[in-house]
């Protein structure tokens, strides 16, 4: 329950803050728009522009959150509340997943009307789009937390984000890349979204499994809620 | 321990080689309003964060309620409520928003907030972020009320306020404690101190230096009392007379600076008589809280010969 008290605050309080409006909305609905216009028949990039969508929505909403919770000591309201870590890292995760996922539903909006192929499986969709906000928002919280300085959180996002539009094979096929790249490739959590997305659109993946990508993003999303638990731990 | 709301024992918070609080120990009555006073760095807010749960401790425990801060976390938050230094409510929020937020994460009931809009005249429609520092310092302290604790942590209570809105938060807080509310305040407001607490303890570097009501500290300081006076005509003769007591002249009052008060008014009494003049002012003081603070804070070169302190 409290945590959906804090969730409800979290939506009034940033959504509308422009570091979530510029990174979580603009930016991705303007890349999936110009990828649309400039290629046509973007059924096999759709996958990657909706990961990329999901990410940079629940990112930048989480770190927003967290820069201004920190920097204005609003987080520690929830500190000193009989609240746990637990329950306040599970409702910023929840609510980033919420916006992520109306920014993946946005940019799906947008896609569709360039998609040459129906939807393969929308259960699975709906399904693999829920595991990447969730993967993406408790990655999102934990690195928000590493920099000393709030002001920075942004920073230390971009570091982690950009570098996996590449690495993941989101625009460029992993298949398309030398073998040691794989590493890279499977080492990189968004590369999971990405696979799983494909699958349930298109009815194919490059190199991971589906079942495999569902359960890895469960499992980095316990281990990054895990982290960021630790994290706020360590910062009071 | 169920006289005291809180209790202190060794505490102590260390970030790596540097030691904010060492080793601090103190018992604040049920009741009471206890005062951390002291400069800059002291501790203050470190130990209101390590007694609210907010930071952890180093060494030693304290109990807040009977509970015990290291062990029953939960336990102590329930029962307490954190003024902070900022007033830290959401600025998208509109202050009934606010008070609602922490009445549901307290579990407190809804009605309690309506009852709190009106016994402190919130502007419950107007967003936090829009409100004067005043009414949002009385924002903040309504919503650490939301709750009713038992005991109230306060740091720094009136920093950043105008004259006005320090009085309206200094009278808010003698008015909680007059209903039994338990109040631990720190400052380096000398104001504050002076009019608040009903015991001050001083922290320096760490380390609380003196503890004990406001007259008790004011003897500590071993200055006398001090006696002020005008006279009119003021003659040389006079002058000469108290030349002995080294008197300083402000505003065409007389200060001396004397051990025993009435020894020294049966003089001035005598002296009256025999040069003819008329008293137009006489009073007599212990010396004030900034005094006794100036004196257990003396600036003094840090240990560590290379810091800026």
């Amino acid at each position: 329950m409290k945590v959906l008290t804090i969730a409800a605050k979290e939506l009034r309080e940033y959504v509308l803050k422009p570091g979530s409006i510029s990174w979580g909305v603009v930016f991705p609905l303007v890349f999936t728009l110009a990828f649309a216009v400039r290629f046509g028949d973007i059924d096999h990039l759709a996958p990657g522009l909706l990961s990329i969508s999901i990410l940079f929505g629940t990112s930048s909403f989480v770190s927003s959150s967290i820069i201004f919770e920190r920097r204005l000591r609003t987080f520690e309201r929830l500190l000193v509340a009989p609240v746990t870590y637990l329950e306040i890292a599970a409702a910023k995760i929840l609510v980033g997943t919420l916006f992520g996922l109306f920014v993946g539903i946005t940019s799906m909006l947008v896609l569709r009307l360039f998609m040459a192929y129906p939807i393969w499986n929308w259960g699975l969709l709906i399904l693999f789009m829920l595991l990447s906000g969730l993967t993406f928002s408790a990655l999102s919280l934990y690195v928000s937390l590493i920099p000393q300085n709030p002001i920075n959180a942004m920073t230390w996002l971009n570091l982690i984000r950009l570098p996996m539009i590449f690495t993941s094979g989101a625009i460029v096929s992993l298949l398309l890349f030398p073998r040691w790249f794989l590493v890279i490739g499977l080492l990189t959590p968004m590369t999971y979204s990405v696979e799983g997305l494909r699958f349930s659109m298109l009815e194919y993946y490059d190199v991971v499994n589906p079942a495999y990508s569902a359960l890895v993003m469960v499992i980095l999303t316990m281990a990054f809620l895990h982290l960021a638990i630790r994290s706020i731990k360590s910062l009071y | 321990m169920a006289a005291e709301a809180i209790v202190a024992e060794n505490l102590t918070k260390r970030y790596g080689d540097f030691t904010a609080v060492d080793g601090i120990s103190f018992k604040v009555k049920k009741g009471e309003i206890y005062a951390l006073l002291g400069p800059n760095g002291a501790g203050k807010t470190t130990t209101v964060r390590m007694l609210t749960t907010l930071t952890s401790i180093t060494s030693g425990d304290a109990w807040v309620n009977g509970y015990s801060v290291r062990e029953e976390r939960l336990m102590v938050k329930k029962s307490i409520g954190l003024v902070p230094d900022v007033s830290n409510l959401y600025d998208e929020l509109t202050v009934e928003e606010n008070l609602r937020f922490t009445a549901k994460l307290y579990g407190a009931p809804m009605e309690r907030v309506g009852e709190l809009i009106k016994e402190f005249n919130l502007p419950a429609k107007r967003k936090f972020g829009k409100l004067s520092s005043g009414f949002k310092r009385r924002t903040t302290i309504t919503a650490a009320l939301v709750h009713e604790p038992d005991v109230l942590f306060m740091d720094e209570p009136t920093s950043n306020l105008d004259i006005r809105s320090a009085k309206a938060v200094r009278a808010l807080v003698r008015a909680l404690n007059l209903k039994g509310m338990t109040v631990f305040i720190t400052t380096h407001n000398m104001i504050d101190a002076e009019l608040l607490p009903q015991r001050i303890a001083i922290i320096e570097r760490g380390r609380i230096v003196a503890e004990g009501k406001r007259g008790e500290l004011k003897r500590l300081v071993g200055k006398g009392v001090i006696v002020r006076f005008s006279v009119e005509p003021l003659s040389s003769t006079l002058l000469k007379a108290l030349e002995g007591y080294s008197p300083t002249f402000d505003e065409g009052r007389i200060s001396v600076v004397v051990d025993d008060a009435d020894d020294f008014l049966e003089f001035l009494f005598e002296l009256r008589k025999e040069l003819g003049f008329r008293i137009t002012y006489l009073s007599t003081e212990l010396p004030s809280i900034e005094d006794v603070f100036m004196e257990f804070t003396e600036e003094k070169p840090c240990p560590c010969g290379g810091c800026p302190l």
